[in-house]
């Protein structure tokens, strides 16, 4: 059924603990109510992709994690999203905390305008002092995560704007990485790349499941069966079907999820 | 339907894609006559900037930075405790409205987005914009000079501080919202509270614009007469460090000199206007090269 798209399975452990449960979460912007009734558990330490077509709602239960939606006052969630036991969407939830331990990539790289090693410092400053030879060595670790050590070691002072996309995108994830987040959430992440840039953000996302648990919104069908173990197929606000990533490409249970993954639709 | 498919039909007679000669005489009739009405513009502002040149250079010396205004009747003589005088004044304005037009401006894009009092705030603020200066003069003349019983610097600070204001709050708001709101949130979903992301993000991203817009407020109120008429007036020796008293300046100087009937003071007038409008034309040469460099 699935001739086009090149599948390695991704090794999951059916056992791992959830990490994050989304418990009948609905969303609305002003009146129109973008998601229905989202129940979802994701697994730690595993990739976790949400696939279907534009405005199906993937990205609005993305930015929900880390409560970026708070910044509109127009949209609001109810229901439960629990991250170690405590339900993120309530109202007494510190959102800055919550955004430190959940940390996200946008679609668009988005470096700061001040220089690359301020870039990566920038997050780890906001919650910690440490001292001058220990941030050092957190820049380096995580821009030596992020695989860009090598070609911006000899300019940290220069601005992080100089550099290519994917530099930046990679240098967007340094920063993400370097404040130890329990929770990366990716958004679209490589489509504003080209595809060598986008090999290489692939590549760093399957070295950072081991310590990172990480969600996904992707438009690239293929991403997601290479890069994830888990996979929920969305439309229309719902979720039409959750289940290991091998399943939902090549036995999903669902008709509409078997027309969007073949192509039939979408 | 066929008929809907198949060409207008044309006779053989008919040559296709002509332009009509009536068309064509309109079209060059308007051209001219907007090219002209350009020329006649930028004739008028030559006309201006070259008597400044002529008759400004000529009373342009070494006295003229050197020497205060002469009295009435005396040879001689220069403008150095106006040139210093305009200096302090335009400074302390900018020094007034600096803090409070950037803060009302970040407020009006970041904070107050949606909200009604930032309507109202940027409705009053376009208004100021365009209030006639004579009357922020006669406002700072009944706050700042009147219940002090005296003229001085700090009134004329303080009331070129408000017609600098409205320009820094619109140049500011203009160019926060310039800032994509992607910038604000990568900087939020690091967990930076919005204070944080405002001053270490969105500021130094429309860094450039927010001082251009300084700049040309400065610009602005360099050569701005009448709200100095009624608060730090003018003085023809050194004025007061303390700023208390009438303090000097050019455009007043300016306004005194070019009425008088003395040659040395006529002289000394256009000498002061030229050097006004030649830092104001720095100061926007300037903004402009900020403005380049920062995209």
């Amino acid at each position: 059924m699935l001739s086009t798209l090149e599948l390695s399975p991704q090794a999951l452990d059916a056992e791992a603990p959830v990490r994050i449960a989304v418990k009948n979460l609905d969303f609305y912007y002003g009146e129109h109510k973008a998601l229905k009734n989202i129940n979802l558990d994701f697994r730690d330490r595993h990739v976790t992709a949400l696939i279907g077509p534009s405005g199906c709602g993937k990205s609005t239960l993305l930015r929900i994690f880390n409560r970026i939606y708070s910044l509109y006052p127009e949209q609001r969630a109810t229901g439960e999203i629990l991250l170690d036991g405590r339900n993120v969407i309530s109202n007494d939830i510190d959102v800055n905390e919550l955004r430190s331990r959940v940390g996200m990539v946008f679609q668009k790289p988005t470096p700061f305008p001040m220089s690359i090693y301020d870039n990566v410092a920038f997050g780890i400053r906001l919650y910690e002092k440490p001292p001058k030879s220990e941030l050092d060595d957190r820049v380096e670790g995580a821009l030596r995560r992020s695989a860009l050590w090598d070609e911006v070691k000899d300019k940290l002072k220069t601005s992080g704007m100089g550099l290519s996309g994917g530099q930046q995108q990679r240098l967007c994830i340094a920063r993400t990485i370097a404040q130890k987040p329990e929770v990366i959430l990716f958004d679209e992440p490589t489509s504003a790349l080209d595809p060598i840039s986008t090999g290489k953000i692939e590549d760093l996302l399957e070295q950072l499941k081991t310590d990172f648990t990480i969600v996904i919104v992707t438009h690239n069908m293929q991403q997601a069966a290479r890069i994830s173990q888990y996979t929920a197929f969305m439309y229309l606000g719902e979720v039409i079907e959750f289940d290991a990533t091998n399943t939902i490409f090549m036995n999903p249970h669902k008709k509409q999820t078997q027309d969007y993954v073949t192509g039939r639709f979408g | 339907m066929n008929s809907a498919v198949t060409p207008p039909a044309t006779t053989p007679h008919q040559v296709w894609g002509r332009v009509r000669p009536a068309r064509r005489t309109a079209d060059r009739a308007m051209k001219i006559i907007a090219t002209s009405f350009t020329l006649l513009a930028i004739f008028v502002l030559f006309w201006i900037l070259g008597m400044l040149l002529v008759k400004g250079i000529g009373g342009l010396s070494v006295a003229t930075f050197t020497q205060v205004t002469p009295g009435p009747g005396s040879e001689g003589g220069g403008l150095a405790n106006a040139i210093v005088g305009s200096i302090v004044l335009t400074f302390l304005g900018i020094a007034v409205a600096t803090p409070v037009g950037v803060l009302a401006g970040t407020y009006l894009a970041e904070y107050g987005k949606g909200s009604k009092l930032a309507d109202l705030i940027r409705f009053i603020n376009d208004i100021l914009l365009s209030a006639p200066s004579i009357l922020i003069g006669l406002f700072v003349y009944v706050i700042l000079v009147e219940p002090f019983r005296g003229y001085s610097g700090w009134a004329g600070g303080v009331a070129l501080g408000i017609i600098a204001i409205p320009v820094i709050v619109r140049t500011t708001e203009d160019m926060l919202r310039l800032v994509p709101s992607s910038l604000r949130e990568a900087g939020a979903a690091l967990g930076a509270p919005p204070s944080v992301v405002i001053t270490s993000v969105t500021w130094r991203a429309a860094k450039s614009g927010m001082v251009t817009g300084i700049l040309l407020a400065l610009a602005r109120i360099a050569g701005e007469t009448a709200p100095l008429i009624f608060t730090a007036l003018n003085n023809n020796f050194w004025f007061s460090p303390t700023l208390v008293g009438g303090v000097s300046n050019l455009p007043v100087t300016i306004y005194q000199f070019a009425s008088a009937p003395y040659e040395n003071w006529q002289q000394l007038a256009w000498a002061g206007s030229l050097i006004i409008t030649v830092s104001i034309l720095c100061l926007s040469l300037i903004a402009r090269r900020i403005v380049r460099g920062g995209k």
